[in-house]
């Protein structure tokens, strides 16, 4: 009786365990894909030959890739503005969202406020005037227009998060820090912002991967190529071009210069930081994320 | 108090912020601009060079793969601008560079902030818009005056059609580009080794063009035994259908030959029986046309992919496809790929199919297709003008080697409507040594006439008449294989055949267009994408000629009535 | 309790925050005027002509606006109810696994096409289900017919939607694995000395353990009603799938920037930011109203 139980559960784990890992190496297949394509011959990838294995193995595409200044330049641009839209996020995020996170008896404005950020989070004039405000501020070609564009569209969903797990820390904790005549500051920075580091480190995530992957704004306040994050750079080679806007001379020199492996080596490069990043973070958000609703 | 402190810290990071970021050089145009005394009273000269230095910023198109520039020269700083600068004492700057691919997004971006260069290169709808905004300087007494001859006798070649497309309310608001013919015919290429494989001659009609594709596809001409070749391709997500008379020129793989050949003219506009203009794509032959490609597509003779490849030359290169329609520069296409991968490719090129009566109707385009236009407060318009007559009379001096000629600011193509077939012309005489190459060097307006009859020897082998692939030296000098095949084979049939072509009565928007046109234009590719592929009945036809001309169809027609009178 | 006096503490807080969202989200915002003038770009905002609900009347004799308003809402209900049910269901697949070490892995694995931008992915899709790609291949081994996956526009949502989960559910695995990482082992112990089997655990144990977690994510993601991911159908789409294929962001992308309507364009986006703003509003008063939670 016990043994056919065991074996039935046996059984059931084989099952599970062939769909698990068929689920998993989909998603492995991307990566993979790009690997191939970046280590085969350039004529074989033009012509669409390549799928799972490189046809006619070689480096040729990492080598040219290292003569690539801008490829360069615009990876350390990215990571730029990563570190500071990730750091701004990290510190606006918790200043705004412990008072949003008061009732409206603690903190009487805190519902008009919070459907401020909502509508902000909603409603936008569209690209040209945003351009339009960004250049009146300077900011053209500017690394901040990424970070402060692109962060203000993102915060408050991050704001959001945070909220629901502040509210679900102890209350004791807080009580109990009044009673010993704690101010709002202290009560903030000694007691949230500790016990929150899982949703801010959730929070961080998101915005390392939207600062990241993000490209529409470098194209639109970048005046040149010098100024591209590196998604931006990426996408300007990735996309096809409309022929019967161009010349023939000017086909002719594109089609010199296409280059699906070199492409494909940039690309496979411009996966991994992001890829990097997760472990480090990983033992935090697992908790950040649930909202603190584990514990009901 | 502890947490004071740390309050002010937090605000004081934030200003910082924010105070870094407001401090950052901003690239405006305007203040770079140094006050100049007006030009006017200087006697008008193309090629002056001026006695103070003068800037332009522009938009420029820059090619992220080219890898050209050596030594350190940059898009900004190369033998383009050097020359520009010590010829004209004119120091060029970037108001912004993009990639092709985005260049229109910056034009748009420009126009629609009203943030403009100085000077850029715009296709005919941004030009239009910018007049109707009022943007752009009047360049009238600037044509006339600084012009250079060269320039305006190639513009003149046209037949006044590249001045038209300028011209708004009687002034010269751009100054146009000039582009070979040839560009705006679409021949039919086939793998010729795979119609001699198979017994087959090259198909006249539409019908014979059917079969020469259903024998490509079930007899396995590339003899690998496996069911894998297309017979005709079809357009990727970057080309059309057939080219239209705003875009007119150089669509790849699309099915205009077809509709020719069946005196349908979807995209153009025609005189109808009764002398008034009427849109090609709504007359009874287009939906016959169409009627025949979904059979043609149903019956599995066009590639399955059509509309959705990327890029529909990577089976011509794979050497999967057997016949596609394109202009007669293919060979610096996927062509040069595909032979590469495959020395037996042998693409020839025809002016087929015929039509009922046995002639070749292809439809033409206009030979404008790229315009300079000045920002209307730049105080030396003449400038662009005069980079323009700088760049036609010493294009021959530049070597492409340490930087692409796409590097010449408000570079624009001139080149008389006729250059291709003057080439093959010329190639033929010399290959055929009733002409010596030294009898063509005389012709400064056919800029690679020299060169191209210099070198036709590098690359065609004996016998000279048989321009079949073998033929070829494609290893020598790759660069001039690609310009010869292009003369002696894509435009071939353009010389040898009598072309009795169809113009669109006009090239340009009219007024309700700039609303409606994207929205029509997007109702009638849908539909006709989804005929021929048959996810639509054929009938579907006859609602979109209804919606179209409710939707501003109509209204447009009336206008173009009132251009063309 | 001593909290007299933090409202101005609360304000500070918020000033950094405010100060930002009203610089780059606000202020941008006065190009929602375009949709109600005749936009001259020579003019600009402030000197073109007004026309009142002309751009409105005319977008709603458009097909198209009522289309693509159709497609987004049929796009993004697909997405939100496949990424709240997929990612429990790995998610439950991947509890039962007993093996740690494997479990670690899988769980590691298949978040990793979340981390990757569309940009990227986008290519590498369109090839892997090209007509001669190796889906097609597969199929073929089946005796089936080849399909032209990203031209039909009867498969073209289901795909986007299809994509979207792919590669999302790995990352939406594991805020449900914390939740049940949450449940008290006690709960299955007392379970199996009533006899209960696995399947059984599962429905009495499990489910209820993570049923406020599940509910949650999907008030929040009702936010998302009218976002049916632009990066990704920019990246996916072509004309022959605009019939079902295309959504509010990528038609008001086209029709602002490239094809010069920017009334038409602004007048969509704030029909868009309207219809967003009803429908948070009434996911908050009804999770409110079921849940007795307030989202934010």
């Amino acid at each position: 009786m016990l043994r056919s139980k065991s074996l039935s559960s046996r059984m059931a784990d084989i099952v599970l365990i062939t769909i698990l890992a068929l689920v998993a190496l989909t998603c492995i297949l991307p990566l993979w894909y790009t690997l191939s394509l970046s280590l085969s011959s350039k004529t074989a990838a033009a012509a669409g030959a390549v799928a799972l294995w490189p046809v006619d193995f070689n480096f040729d595409s990492y080598k040219q890739l290292l003569q690539d200044s801008q490829f360069f330049k615009s990876f350390w641009i990215s990571i730029q503005r990563v570190v500071l839209g990730a750091g701004l996020n990290f510190i606006i995020v918790p200043l705004m969202a412990y008072p949003l996170s008061k009732t409206v008896k603690d903190f009487k404005g805190r519902n008009v406020l919070m459907w401020t950020l909502i509508f902000t989070m909603l409603f936008n004039g569209g690209l040209i005037p945003l351009y339009l405000t960004i250049k009146g501020y300077g900011l053209m070609n500017s690394i901040w227009a990424l970070v402060l564009v692109g962060g203000a569209q993102t915060i408050v969903f991050n704001i959001i998060l945070t909220i629901n797990f502040f509210r679900n820390l102890p209350k004791s904790l807080e009580e109990a820090a009044l009673v010993d005549g704690a101010g709002p500051w202290y009560i903030l920075f000694k007691l949230y912002i500790p016990l929150s580091i899982p949703v801010l480190a959730t929070v961080s995530l998101f915005s390392i991967v939207y600062h990241w992957n993000e490209f529409l704004y470098g194209l639109i306040f970048m005046t040149r190529e010098e100024f591209y994050p590196l998604q931006t750079y990426i996408q300007q080679l990735v996309v096809s071009v409309d022929p019967s806007t161009m010349t023939e001379d000017q086909y002719k020199r594109m089609s010199e210069l296409s280059n699906r492996t070199l492409d494909a080596a940039k690309i496979f490069i411009a996966m991994i930081p992001v890829l990097l990043v997760y472990p480090f973070l990983q033992k935090y958000f697992i908790h950040g994320i649930t909202l603190g609703s584990v514990k009901e | 108090m502890d947490s004071k402190k740390k309050l002010w810290s937090i605000l004081a990071i934030i200003f910082f912020f924010v105070l870094a970021a407001c401090s950052n050089e901003e690239t405006t145009v305007e203040e770079d601009a140094e006050e100049n005394p007006p030009t006017a009273s200087e006697p008008a000269d193309p090629f002056g060079k001026y006695d103070e230095t003068i800037t332009i910023a522009i938009g420029q198109e820059v090619d992220p793969s080219d890898t050209s520039l050596q030594d350190g020269d940059t898009p900004l700083d190369n033998q383009y601008t050097r020359h520009v600068k010590e010829n004209l004492n004119i120091e060029v700057e970037h108001a912004f560079t993009a990639s092709p691919s985005n260049y229109d997004q910056k034009v748009s971006l420009a126009i629609a902030s009203n943030d403009l260069p100085d000077a850029m290169v715009v296709g005919p709808v941004e030009l239009r818009q910018m007049v109707e905004a009022d943007q752009i300087a009047d360049l009238t007494e600037i044509y006339e005056n600084y012009a250079s001859p060269a320039i305006k006798e190639i513009i003149d070649s046209s037949g006044g059609v590249a001045l038209d497309n300028v011209t708004f309310d009687g002034k010269i608001m751009a100054i146009p580009n000039s582009q070979a013919g040839a560009d705006g015919v679409h021949n039919l290429w086939i793998r010729k080794d795979w119609l001699d494989k198979l017994g087959l001659e090259p198909p006249q009609t539409v019908e014979e063009l059917k079969e020469v594709a259903r024998a490509f596809v079930e007899e396995d001409p590339d003899g690998n035994g496996e069911d894998d070749t297309i017979g005709l391709a079809g357009p990727d997500t970057s080309n059309k259908l057939y080219a239209n008379f705003i875009e007119s020129t150089n669509n790849l793989y699309g099915f205009d030959g077809i509709f020719s050949a069946l005196h349908s003219y979807p995209g153009y506009w025609l005189e109808g029986e009764d002398g008034n203009p009427v849109y090609g794509s709504i007359l009874p032959e287009t939906k016959e046309a169409l009627s025949v490609l979904r059979d043609m597509y149903s019956e599995g003779l066009i590639d399955a992919e059509m509309g959705v490849r990327e890029d529909s030359g990577e089976s011509i290169i794979s050497g999967n496809t057997g016949m596609f329609f394109g202009p007669f520069w293919m060979p610096y296409g996927p062509l040069t790929d595909a032979v590469k991968n495959n020395p037996d490719a042998n693409w020839q090129s025809y002016a087929l199919p015929l039509d009922a009566n046995g002639e070749y109707t292809p439809h033409l385009s206009t030979t404008t297709t790229q315009f300079v236009v000045v920002r209307k407060d730049y105080e030396h318009p003449e400038a662009a003008m005069k980079i323009l007559n700088n760049l036609l009379a010493n294009e021959s001096e530049f070597d492409p080697s340490i930087g692409g000629p796409g590097y010449y600011p408000l570079r624009l193509v001139y080149a008389p409507a006729d250059e291709m077939e003057v080439t093959t012309v010329a190639l033929r005489e010399v290959l055929a040594g009733t002409k010596q190459p030294e009898d063509f060097y005389d012709m400064p307006a056919y800029k690679l006439l020299k060169s191209d009859v210099d070198t036709i020897f590098d690359v065609k082998l004996e016998p000279y008449d048989n321009m079949d692939i073998q033929y070829w030296d494609i290893e020598n000098h790759l660069g001039q294989w690609t310009r010869a095949y292009s003369a002696l084979v894509g435009t071939a049939p353009l010389v040898d055949t009598e072309i009795k072509g169809v113009k669109s009565l006009i090239y340009s928007q009219t007024k309700t267009m700039e609303d409606r046109w994207v929205n029509l234009k997007k109702l009638e590719d849908e539909t006709f994408l989804k005929i021929i592929m048959g996810t639509e009945p054929l009938d579907a036809f006859d609602q979109f000629v209804e919606d179209w001309k409710q939707q501003g169809g109509d209204t447009i027609t009336e206008e173009v009535a009132e251009a063309v009178n | 309790m001593k909290t007299k006096g933090f409202a101005k503490h609360y304000y500070l807080m918020l000033v950094p925050g405010f100060v930002w969202l009203i610089l780059f989200s606000i202020v941008p915002m006065f190009g929602i005027v375009i949709a109600f003038q005749s936009y001259n770009p020579g003019q600009g905002v402030f000197g073109s002509e007004f026309v009142g609900l002309e751009t409105f009347k005319y977008m709603f004799t458009l097909n198209d606006t009522m289309n693509v308003f159709y497609n987004t809402i049929f796009i993004a209900i697909m997405k939100i109810i496949g990424n709240l049910i997929v990612p429990l269901v790995f998610a439950l697949m991947l509890n039962e696994l007993r093996y740690i070490g494997l479990k670690r892995s899988i769980q590691t694995i298949v978040y990793l096409p979340h981390f990757l931008s569309w940009v990227i992915l986008g290519g590498v899709l369109l090839d892997i289900f090209a007509y001669q790609g190796p889906i097609n291949q597969l199929l073929g081994m089946f005796g089936m017919e080849p399909v032209l996956f990203f031209g039909r526009a009867d498969l073209f949502p289901f795909l986007v939607v299809g994509s979207d989960i792919w590669k999302e559910f790995g990352f939406n695995t594991i805020i449900y694995l914390a939740a049940l990482t949450g449940i008290n082992p006690a709960l299955y112990e007392a379970a199996g000395i009533d006899g209960a089997n696995r399947l059984k655990m599962l429905w009495h144990v499990t489910l209820p353990g993570i049923r406020t977690t599940a509910v949650l994510l999907a008030v929040l993601s009702l936010g998302n009603v009218l976002n049916a991911g632009f990066d990704q159908i920019f990246n996916l789409y072509n004309p022959l799938v605009y019939s079902t294929g295309d959504i509010i962001d990528t038609w008001v992308y086209r029709a602002g920037l490239l094809n010069l309507q920017y009334e038409l364009a602004t007048a969509v986006g704030l029909l868009k930011s309207v219809v967003g703003f009803i429908l948070i509003s009434l996911s908050y008063y009804l999770a409110y109203k079921f849940t007795n939670y307030r989202i934010f």
